[in-house]
């Protein structure tokens, strides 16, 4: 029963941690439509601002995470701004800067960090227990606080004219245009979201687990895991597909060699896609 | 005056021409095998232009190059079968493959495709791990019959060979019809239906030849490097090739060449900076992309236009 | 009777687009298809060409079911059409929009096509010959080279039906072929009508602007996704308040 409740929750933070990922690569997607590849290198760089800002400048890991978020959150501005709008109407090209930015984050994470790998300082201290149950307070924590992240964004994204605005864009640019919305605004507040939302996925791992300067590849692939199972449709799409994937990456492991499983996840995908290649949720692409 | 002027077949004879003798002069086999290198990522990322002028961006395509290598190494390796027969063998299954995967997924549009692509590519590397029986898992596939024996040389003027003839190919199927009804199908699916294309058929199509071009290569590859590993054509390896298309210039069929043979080179160059080869590599990339929009290609007309104040207008296409 | 459409129905999602439509078009006639903005007319469209699948009922071509057909191979059958929203191939010129669009006649095989066969080499120049004769029957002659993006908008919808004439096909659907014309640019357009019509090639249309009904033969208003009424342009000119009463203020002809 123990074991049970702690996959369970290993499970949940997992998959709210894809999730996190998932989504802010997914509205990067749908209403800007570009491929970041440079995701997983955000994420990495917000774990280690969040890291800086917690061990070198001391501040408490609550804020550090907030303002990791912030701080990236305004490098997304940037990054809209000058790298990826002068491409606008290019998809090729912005991989390709994509591609750039990777290259140039992870070099030079890898040069300030170093080989050793960093950790930051546990978000929450202490295990709850409760009968023969034990959780660690710290991931129980990561859960809550991504759940409510997560409830947040949804209710943000259906909700709010802001929120509305960006669905209506991802579904139909040109509609939108005709709607006057700007654009301009709502494809800033994307990527800026998106980066925000990395980062705070980014000093969760790397307080749960630790900080290593390649450590964006791996989660870029999940959140396009998550993305492709998922499809293009809904934030709910998103939400469900990432719990598949985080249950999966939880659970299997206990089951069968690492390896294997990944595997076969990743089989069954390609098989589910040959089928309906637009994803579980997706409508038909572009 | 009238100039003489050197067509672009004559210039491409003479470049085939003067590749030939390289060996004569270079002796050195890390130099052999870097050019080898770059043969067969010029294969590739033409390959992988064949099938963008249908309008499809593969971003998964050197897993289609480890499908044929693969193939070609296990069915030499454990059948003993000559590499000869199971070269074209590699070939022939990454464009089966090709064709299985290619009518679901090529419904999708741009950028989905694309991302759906990547996937794939990943999708294969743990298929690989699933089939480490065959496939030596972590450690790799070794044991693979080479080609030829002992010298690079050899493998030189193969790969040479192999990427006149490619590149031939390829070069034909994009000027003739078919070329166009992809052309056509890429800017608007629409019409193309419309006026009889089978527009889906057509991009299956494309994507079969370019995989089926990136198979050989592959499969040729393996024989070449003898040694495989799931790194070799990971999803690392995909994206250069699409790095490579882009930046020499994706509307022309001269740019994945120009990209390859230039973006291979550069981290060689810049190899004694290690850890910082990486800036200059982005920096090539950044420069290109906001400077040249159409590529490395699109620094030919200036190179001429450069050529002819230089006084060596002779040598150049004497302007109207 | 060369195009027969029965019961067809199309819904998206909750909604009847088309809701029970029956008409037929007969050969050699000009068919005007009118009705107010959303009545469905470039659904029929999109239906009949295999754009979209009807959720019920049955179109039939030349004695032949063509329901949800897919796009091409109803244009090997013989049915050409123009779009709305006037695509175009942007990166090629006139001239290559139309070479391009002759895909089906003469059609080479992929091998012919790939190895040059003399075949191919004689069928690439008839395609080269008869591009040509295209474009002057739509008067493009003049433009072939200019790149299609660079074109104003009449002679984009000219250089539309100088592609859907390269199939060589029995009939054709003009959608709203002479829209956001001026006076010279209609001119044009309507002499090409004609003389499409006179080398046999029945023609339906839809058209907002009434000076179609020119060349038109019969009509057939819909709305609501289904047919009000037909008959001869005269019948419909008659059938005023009826046609009032579905256009409104819509109604530019007297203009």
């Amino acid at each position: 029963m123990a074991g049970v409740v702690g996959a369970a929750i290993d499970a949940l933070m997992l998959s709210s941690i894809y999730i996190l990922m998932s989504l802010g690569f997914a509205l990067v997607l749908s209403i800007n439509n570009i491929l970041n590849f440079a995701h997983g290198a955000l994420y990495m760089l917000g774990g280690y601002v969040c890291y800086y800002l917690a061990v070198q400048c001391g501040l408490n890991q609550w804020l550090s995470l907030l303002l990791a978020a912030v701080l990236l959150g305004l490098l997304g501005l940037f990054l809209e701004r000058f790298c990826f709008r002068p491409f606008f109407g290019d998809p090729n090209r912005i991989i390709i800067m994509s591609i750039a930015l990777i290259l140039i984050l992870e070099t030079t994470a890898n040069w300030f960090a170093g080989a050793g790998t960093r950790t930051i300082p546990s978000f929450a201290h202490g295990i709850l227990k409760s009968g023969a149950i034990s959780v660690s307070v710290e991931r129980m924590a990561t859960l809550i606080v991504g759940g409510v992240l997560l409830a947040v964004l949804t209710l943000f994204i259906g909700k709010t004219k802001t929120g509305k605005q960006m669905l209506a864009v991802a579904q139909n640019p040109e509609g939108a245009i005709l709607q006057g919305i700007r654009i301009r605004r709502v494809s800033a507040l994307a990527v800026a979201m998106s980066c925000a939302l990395a980062a705070v996925a980014g000093s969760f791992m790397g307080a749960l687990f630790d900080l290593k300067p390649f450590m964006g590849g791996n989660m870029l692939i999940k959140a396009i895991e998550v993305v492709v199972l998922s499809g293009i449709g809904s934030v709910g799409g998103i939400l469900a597909g990432g719990l598949i994937i985080g249950t999966l990456d939880a659970v299997l492991p206990l089951l069968a060699g690492g390896a294997v499983t990944q595997a076969v996840g990743l089989g069954i995908i390609i098989i589910l896609l040959l089928f309906k290649p637009q994803g579980l949720f997706g409508r038909e692409g572009a | 005056m009238k100039g003489r002027y050197v067509s672009k077949t004559v210039a491409c004879a003479c470049l085939v021409a003067i590749l030939a003798l390289v060996p004569a002069v270079v002796k050195s086999p890390y130099l052999l095998h870097l050019f080898i290198l770059v043969y067969a990522y010029v294969i590739a990322a033409s390959s992988l232009r064949t099938i963008a002028v249908s309008g499809q961006i593969s971003l998964g395509h050197a897993g289609f190059m480890g499908i044929g290598a693969y193939t070609s190494a296990i069915l030499a390796k454990e059948l003993g079968w000559t590499p000869w027969v199971t070269m074209p063998m590699g070939g022939l299954t990454a464009m089966a493959v090709a064709i299985v995967v290619g009518y679901p997924f090529t419904r999708l549009r741009t950028i989905y495709f694309s991302m759906v692509s990547f996937f794939f590519g990943i999708g294969l590397i743990a298929i690989y791990t699933l089939l480490s029986g065959y496939t030596g898992g972590f450690y790799g596939l070794t044991g693979i019959p080479p080609l030829f024996l002992d010298s690079k040389v050899p493998y030189y003027f193969f790969f040479l060979a192999l990427t006149v003839v490619s590149l031939l190919a390829l070069h034909r199927f994009e000027s003739c019809r078919i070329g166009m009804s992809l052309k056509a199908v890429a800017q608007s699916y629409a019409i193309a239906s419309s006026v009889g294309i089978n527009e889906s058929g057509y991009r299956v199509l494309a994507l079969a030849v370019g995989c089926f071009v990136v198979g050989l290569a592959g499969a040729a590859y393996a024989h070449y490097i003898i040694v495989l590993s799931q790194n070799t054509f990971d999803v690392l390896a995909s994206i250069n090739l699409m790095v490579y298309m882009v930046v020499g210039g994706i509307g022309s069929f001269a740019g994945p060449v120009v990209g390859a043979a230039v973006l291979v080179l550069i981290p060689e160059l810049f190899r004694g900076l290690k850890e910082f080869t990486p800036y200059v590599y982005a920096g090539v990339l950044i420069l290109v992309i906001f400077l040249i929009p159409q590529g490395l290609v699109g620094l030919y007309q200036p190179a001429k236009s450069l050529m002819r104040k230089l006084r060596f207008g002779r040598w150049c296409k004497r302007a109207p | 009777m060369l195009l027969e459409i029965n019961g067809l129905i199309k819904y998206f999602g909750g909604l009847a687009a088309i809701a029970e439509l029956d008409m037929y078009v007969r050969e050699g006639e000009i068919l005007g298809l009118i009705g107010p903005n959303g009545a469905g007319k470039t659904t029929v469209f999109n239906l009949i060409t295999g754009f979209l699948r009807p959720t019920a009922g049955r179109i039939g071509f030349g004695g032949r079911d063509i329901t949800g057909m897919k796009p091409h191979v109803i244009a090997r059958l013989g049915i050409g059409r123009t779009f709305q929203l006037n695509p175009f191939f942007s990166d090629f010129t006139v001239l290559q929009n139309v070479i391009a669009s002759f895909f089906l006649h003469p059609k080479s095989s992929l091998w012919g096509a790939y190895f040059n066969s003399s075949i191919y080499r004689r069928n690439e120049a008839q395609i080269a010959e008869q591009a040509l004769a295209v474009l002057e029957l739509v008067g493009l002659d003049k433009v072939k080279d200019d790149f299609a993006k660079n074109l104003p908008h009449g002679y984009l919808k000219m250089l539309g039906i100088a592609r859907a004439l390269a199939i060589r096909p029995k009939m054709l659907l003009l959608d709203e072929p002479i829209g956001g014309m001026n006076r010279d640019e209609i001119d044009l357009a309507m002499k090409a009508i004609d003389k499409t019509r006179r080398q046999g090639i029945t023609i339906m249309l839809v058209e907002h602007n009434m000076q179609i009904m020119d060349i038109v033969d019969r009509v057939v208003v819909i709305n609501f996704g289904q047919k009000i009424c037909e008959g001869t342009v005269q019948e419909i000119r008659e059938n005023a308040q009826v046609v009032e009463a579905y256009f409104g203020v819509e109604d530019d002809a007297e203009r």
